[in-house]
C-alpha cells in the first residue's frame, strides 16, 4: 500500500492479569489516513490492547512501534509524546472552565506582563475547531455543552497536543444522530489529514460507515480481519462469538416453578433522557421459581435500569407499566424493601457498589442480616464469625482468614462474597447484573455451578450479562432488551450466539438515541 | 479465631451437572495472607493512639514538676482526677462526635450546642423552677432534637454535613444568647423561686470519699457504654457500611438516611450532655461556652485514628485520643509552658497523627 512504515504496529502483544490472558500474540497496525475499527466482545481483550497502546500497561510481552521505530512506553505520557491519543468514554475535561481554557490547560499562552492571553488563546482555538470542522465558541463554558460537544472538544484537545493516532472507545454511546453525524465528519476530515484513528464500537452500521478496515478480538486473540465497508454484521458477529466449545453450560432440566416475577409493559424514565421521538415501548418479562432467565443489552438498552427498578435501587427512576411478585403488584422504593419482599441483588461493579474493600469478609457478609445475629440489635460476634465461615465455604470463597479485608480477596471471590451476602437473605429472586464480569474463568465455573445450585433450591434468577455464551450456556430463555424495550425472546437451548448479537445491536439507525450518560465531575 | 477454610463440607451435592471439577473447590490453601496484618508496624499503627497516649504519659511522668516531698506531682490522685474532669467535656463531645465521624459526616455545631445546653439548664433550673431531672431531659431532647434535624437535612436534603452543622453552629449560638438574654444566666442553688435544686450542684463535686470528680465519672461511664455499643451493636455495623461504602450499603438493605439521621443525634444528644456538664462545673450558663469545643473534639476524634473519610475508626481510639490531648494539656500547664506556645505543640501533635494514621496500608 504505502511505502512509509504504518503510523504505529503492534506486533505480538501478549499481557496477562494473574491468570487470565487478557492479549495473546496480537497483531495491529494503525496506517496514516485510516479508520481502524476493534470490535469484539466485552473481555476479549479490546481495551487491554489499547492501555498497551497508549502506554496504561507497560508490563507486556510484545514490541510497539511508531513510525517504524521501536519504543518502549513506561507511562501514558511518553505515550502521548509520541503522538498517542486515547479519548476516554469518560471525558476528562474541567466542566468549569471553557473551552478554550480546556484545551490549553498548564499550557496557556501568556502576555508580555505574564497573564493568560485570553484573546490569542481563543483564536487559537477557534483555529483548531475550524480545522476539524467544528463550529463552537471557544468562550463557551464546558460543563454546559452537550455531551457530543465535550467529546468534539477532547478531540480538538487531542490535536493540539499534535496527536498523530487517535484511539476512540465506543465514542458514540452516549451521543444522538445528529451528533454521531458531526462526529463522523470530524474523522474524516482527521483521515483526510492523515489522522490514524483506532475506532472502537459495538454499532455494526457504524463500522461500515466510519471505519476502513476491522480487526474483531476474542478471548484475547486476532480473530478476524475485514474490510470494513464490505463486511455484514452476521459476519462479524459470528467472528466475535466464535465456535467456541461451551463450557458454561450448566443448565439442567427441572420443571419450572410458579411463576414468580412478571413484568408488562414496563418503561423507565430516568428523568431528561426523553426526546420525544421514541415511543414508550415497554419491557415484557416473567421469571419462574427455579428458572434463571437472561437478560442481554448492548449498553444504554436499559438492562441495568430496569435491575435498578426491581431492586429499588434506581435513582428515582421514574417507572410505568407493571410488576407482579408472586401475583401481587410490587414497586420497591428501596433496597432494603425489596429484600423483605425476597428480591436480591448482586451489582455490577463490586468495589464500586457491592464492597466495603477494607472491612473484613465477615463484616461484608453478613451486612444484610444483622437482626438475625442476636437480640435487640446486638451482634454476637461467635455467631457472625461462623455465619460469615459458613457462608465463605458454601460459596468456596478462598481467603486466609474471614477477619481479612475483603479487598485483598480475588476479583472471583470477592463477588462470591457479595453472592454469598445476597443468599443468607433467603431470596425468592435473584439479580444478577454482570456477576462474572472481570473474573476468571475458574471463579466463572464456580459462578455458574452456584447459579444452578440457587435455581435447584426453587430461586427464580434474573441474569443480566454483557457475554453472550454466559447468557446461551446458562439460562433457559433469554430475553433480549433494545432501547429499553424488550424487542425478542429465545429459547436458550435453540438460539446461537450471533443470533442473540444480532437482535441486540438491530439496524434500526433510531437506535442511536440511547439514554444520556452524565459527564464526570457534574457541573 | 483464625479460620482457614477448608472443604470437609463439600457444599455441592456432589452432583455438579457439567462433569467439570468445580474448579477450586480443592485449593492448596487458599492465598494465605493472615499472618502479615499483624505485623510490628502495623500492630503499632492500628493503636496508635493508644501507644501515643502511654509515650506521652511517661513523657510526662519525666518531665513532671516535683512536689515538696519530692513527689511526681504528675502522678498525684488528685492531678490526674483533675485532668480526666478537664477533658470530660471534650471527651464526651468527641464520643458523639465519632458517630458522625464514622459515617464520614462532620458535626461543626456541637460546640455551641454546648452553650445551648449550658444556658438551657441554668434557664430551667432557677427562671422556670424545673426540678434536676426535669430540666436534664428537657435540654437533652433538645440537643437530640437539634442533632435529628441537622441529619435529616444531610440525608433528605443531600446538604453537605460540613453547611449544615456550620449553619447549625450559628444557630444554637443565636438561640442560646436569645435564650439567656445574652447575659450569662448564674446558678444559684437554694429551695426558693428562681433557685436551683441542690442536686444539681453534685455535677461539680465528688464522689467516693471527695476523690472521684462526678464529671469524670460520666465520661468514663459513657466511654464505657460508648464502646461496648459500637463493638456489639448491629446499628455500629450499619454507621461503619455507610462510611465505608454508602453504595454498597444501600444495595446491602442498609437504611443509609435513618442511619445518618441517628448518627447527627446522637451526637447532639452528646453535645447537650456536655453542656450539662459544663453548666453544673461552673454554675453558670454562659450563651458564649463552648466555643471552638467543636475542634477540639474533633481533634480527639482525628488523633484516635478515626479516618474523616469515614468507615474506619474505633470508639476506644477517640477515648485514647481525648485522655491524650488532655495529658498533654495537664503536663504542659504543671510546667507553665506558655500558654501560645501550647497551642502550637498541640497543633503538631495533631498533625503528626494524622500523618502517622497515612502510614497504614490503605487497603
Amino acid at each position: 500500500m504505502d511505502a512509509a512504515p504504518p503510523l504505529v504496529e503492534l506486533r505480538g502483544i501478549t499481557k496477562r492479569f494473574g491468570g487470565v490472558l487478557a492479549c495473546s500474540d496480537v497483531n495491529l497496525t494503525v496506517r496514516a489516513g485510516e479508520v481502524h475499527a476493534l470490535l469484539g466482545e466485552n473481555g476479549a481483550g479490546k481495551s487491554t490492547l489499547m492501555r498497551v497502546l497508549s502506554g496504561d500497561v507497560t508490563d507486556h510481552s510484545g514490541e510497539i512501534r511508531v513510525r517504524g521505530e521501536p519504543v518502549a512506553f513506561r507511562k501514558p505520557l511518553d505515550a502521548q509524546r509520541a503522538g498517542i491519543a486515547m479519548i476516554q468514554q469518560e471525558l476528562d475535561l474541567v466542566p468549569a472552565l471553557s473551552v478554550a481554557e480546556n484545551l490549553h490547560l498548564g499550557r496557556e499562552p501568556r502576555t508580555a506582563r505574564g497573564t493568560v492571553d485570553r484573546r490569542r488563546m481563543n483564536a487559537r482555538t477557534r483555529e483548531l475547531l475550524r480545522h476539524i470542522g467544528v463550529d463552537l465558541d471557544p468562550r463557551r463554558q464546558v460543563g454546559l455543552l452537550r455531551i457530543g460537544e465535550q467529546q468534539l472538544v477532547t478531540v480538538a484537545r487531542a490535536l493540539a497536543l499534535r496527536a498523530r493516532v487517535l484511539i476512540m472507545d465506543e465514542p458514540t454511546s452516549a451521543l444522538s444522530g445528529t451528533e454521531v453525524d458531526r462526529l463522523f465528519s470530524v474523522i474524516s476530515e482527521l483521515r483526510g489529514a492523515g489522522t490514524g484513528v483506532v475506532y472502537i464500537s459495538h454499532r455494526m452500521d457504524e463500522i461500515g460507515e466510519v471505519a476502513d478496515r476491522a480487526t474483531v478480538l476474542r478471548n484475547g486473540g486476532v480473530a478476524a480481519e475485514f474490510d470494513a465497508r464490505s463486511v455484514t454484521a452476521e459476519q462479524a458477529a459470528a467472528a466475535m462469538v466464535g465456535e467456541e466449545v461451551d463450557t458454561t453450560s450448566a443448565r439442567r432440566h427441572r420443571p419450572p416453578g410458579e411463576e414468580l416475577l412478571s413484568v408488562s409493559g414496563l418503561g423507565l424514565r430516568s428523568g431528561g433522557c426523553d426526546d420525544g421521538r421514541r415511543e414508550p415501548a415497554g419491557i415484557d418479562l416473567s421469571v419462574r421459581g427455579g428458572e434463571v432467565v437472561g437478560l442481554c443489552g448492548l449498553l444504554g438498552s436499559g438492562r441495568t435500569e430496569l435491575l435498578e427498578a426491581l431492586f429499588g435501587s434506581g435513582p428515582s427512576a421514574r417507572w410505568y407499566g407493571q410488576v407482579r411478585l408472586n401475583g401481587r403488584a410490587y414497586c420497591p422504593r428501596s433496597p432494603g424493601e425489596a429484600l423483605r419482599a425476597g428480591v436480591a441483588f448482586v451489582p455490577e461493579d463490586r468495589r464500586g457498589s457491592g464492597l466495603t474493600p477494607e472491612h473484613s469478609v465477615t463484616a461484608n457478609t453478613v451486612l444484610s442480616v444483622l437482626p438475625r445475629l442476636g437480640p435487640l440489635g446486638l451482634v454476637s460476634r461467635r455467631r457472625e464469625r461462623s455465619v460469615a465461615r459458613r457462608s465463605s465455604r458454601r460459596l468456596g470463597i478462598k481467603l486466609g482468614s474471614i477477619a481479612d479485608p475483603v479487598g485483598t480477596l480475588s476479583g472471583g471471590n470477592q463477588q462470591k462474597v457479595v453472592f454469598g451476602r445476597m443468599l443468607l437473605t433467603e431470596p425468592r429472586l435473584l439479580l444478577l447484573d454482570d456477576p462474572t464480569r472481570g473474573v476468571d474463568i475458574a471463579a466463572k465455573a464456580e459462578l455458574y455451578r452456584l447459579l444452578d445450585e440457587v435455581a435447584e433450591q426453587g430461586i427464580g434468577v434474573l441474569l443480566a450479562s454483557s457475554e453472550l455464551a454466559e447468557l446461551v450456556g446458562v439460562c433457559s430463555r433469554i430475553v433480549v432488551l433494545r432501547g429499553g424495550a424488550s424487542v425478542a425472546e429465545f429459547d436458550a437451548s435453540r438460539t446461537t450466539q450471533a443470533e442473540l448479537l444480532t437482535a441486540a445491536m438491530g439496524s434500526d439507525p433510531d437506535q442511536r438515541d440511547s439514554p444520556t450518560t452524565s459527564v464526570g465531575g457534574g457541573r | 479465631m483464625s479460620s482457614r477454610t477448608t472443604d470437609d463440607d463439600p457444599a455441592g451435592d456432589g452432583s455438579a451437572p457439567t462433569g467439570s471439577p468445580p474448579a477450586g473447590s480443592a485449593p492448596p490453601a487458599g492465598t494465605g495472607r493472615s499472618g502479615e496484618r499483624f505485623g510490628g508496624l502495623d500492630t503499632l499503627l492500628r493503636f496508635q493512639s493508644f501507644f501515643g497516649l502511654v509515650l506521652v504519659f511517661l513523657a510526662s511522668v519525666v518531665f513532671s514538676p516535683r512536689g515538696d516531698h519530692g513527689e511526681i506531682i504528675f502522678l498525684t490522685s488528685e492531678n490526674l482526677f483533675n485532668l480526666v474532669r478537664a477533658i470530660s467535656e471534650i471527651g464526651i463531645i468527641a464520643i458523639g462526635l465519632t458517630f458522625v465521624i464514622l459515617i464520614g459526616g462532620i458535626d461543626l455545631s456541637v460546640g455551641s450546642l454546648l452553650g445551648l445546653a449550658a444556658v438551657g439548664s441554668a434557664v430551667l433550673l432557677t427562671a422556670d423552677d424545673y426540678g434536676v431531672l426535669a430540666a436534664i431531659a428537657v435540654v437533652l431532647l433538645a440537643g437530640l432534637v437539634f442533632g435529628l434535624l441537622q441529619g435529616l437535612a444531610v440525608a433528605l436534603l443531600r446538604v453537605q454535613a460540613f453547611i449544615v452543622t456550620l449553619a447549625g453552629l450559628q444557630m444554637a449560638r443565636g438561640l442560646a444568647r436569645l435564650w439567656s438574654g445574652g447575659e450569662t444566666v448564674p446558678i444559684i442553688y437554694g429551695s426558693g423561686p428562681g433557685e436551683a435544686p441542690l442536686a444539681f450542684s453534685l455535677l461539680g463535686e465528688r464522689t467516693f470519699n471527695g476523690i472521684v470528680p462526678v464529671p469524670a465519672l460520666m465520661f468514663a461511664v459513657l466511654a464505657v457504654v460508648a464502646v461496648a455499643f459500637l463493638r456489639g451493636s448491629a446499628f455500629s455495623r450499619h454507621l461503619y457500611a455507610v462510611g465505608g461504602n454508602e453504595k454498597a450499603a444501600r444495595l446491602s438493605g442498609v437504611p443509609v438516611n435513618r442511619v445518618k439521621v441517628v448518627a447527627f443525634g446522637v451526637c447532639g444528644l452528646c453535645a447537650a450532655l456536655a453542656g450539662i456538664v459544663h453548666a453544673g462545673q461552673l454554675n453558670t450558663g454562659s450563651p458564649n461556652a463552648g466555643i471552638s469545643y467543636e475542634l477540639d473534639g474533633i481533634a480527639a476524634v482525628v488523633v484516635g485514628g478515626t479516618s474523616l473519610a469515614g468507615g474506619r475508626g474505633s470508639m476506644v481510639g477517640t477515648i485514647a485520643g481525648a485522655l491524650l490531648l488532655g495529658v498533654l494539656n495537664n503536663i504542659l500547664a504543671l510546667n507553665t509552658v506558655d500558654t501560645d506556645l501550647q497551642l502550637i505543640i498541640k497543633g503538631l501533635v495533631i498533625v503528626a497523627a494524622a500523618a502517622l494514621q497515612r502510614l497504614r496500608p490503605n487497603r
